[in-house]
């Protein structure tokens, strides 16, 4: 029976899994850094830049995995999902900012930090997979 | 679009999996492709007329929604 996992999907797996454990790794260390050794003047700006390079290593590593797949239905099915994805984000914050430039009159939003924009980013794809996918069933 | 890979694919006893096999394409495309819901691309069309010695006419209906 022919193996319903491509090439392609093999290595972006394989791919992702590095880059997303460098970036497990880097959020660890950097904090680690920030509570035991506070650092000061431009390392600041390098520490907080460590846990970025991971990200856009994973983006990039989507990109090249799009160039490599060779089954146009799943490439589609991505880019769709890709799409869905940026645009539940763009949505959700920009009127979650425009909650909080409001905050002082109603008071209801809590703070959210910004590097969970990412984490919303890559959960938004994985659910808009199964809702595109369901659509061609 | 509509199509009449269904036909083709019981005519050869063949089930997705086998046509996806010999496509080397995932099973799932298969399906949108089958069921219509999919258009493939041209090279990929090019390849189906072959593998069933047809043109893609003869196997792909243009109804018109494309």
């Amino acid at each position: 029976m022919y193996c319903t996992t491509t090439a392609a999907q093999r290595r972006y797996r394989v791919r992702t899994l590095f880059a997303t454990t460098a970036y497990l790794l880097a959020i660890w260390g950097v904090t680690w850094m920030f509570r035991h050794r506070h650092p000061q003047g431009a390392a600041v700006y390098l520490l907080a830049l460590a846990p970025e390079l991971p990200i856009f290593a994973i983006l990039a590593i989507f990109g090249i995995y799009l160039a490599e797949e060779t089954d146009e239905f799943i490439r589609a099915v991505l880019v769709q999902s890709s799409l869905w994805a940026t645009g539940v984000v763009l949505a959700l914050t920009t009127f979650w900012s425009l909650l909080q430039s409001y905050a002082p009159a109603i008071d209801l939003v809590v703070k959210v930090p910004m590097y969970w924009v990412f984490v919303l980013w890559c959960v938004s794809f994985a659910l808009a997979q199964l809702f595109v996918q369901r659509r061609y069933k | 679009m509509k199509n009449r890979l269904r036909v083709l694919r019981a005519e050869r006893n063949w089930s997705q999996a086998d046509l996806a096999e010999h496509l080397e394409v995932s099973r799932q495309s298969v399906n949108a492709i089958e069921t219509g819901k999919f258009d493939p691309s041209l090279p990929l069309a090019f390849r189906l007329a072959r593998l069933f010695d047809m043109t893609i006419e003869q196997i792909f209906v243009d109804d018109g929604s494309g």
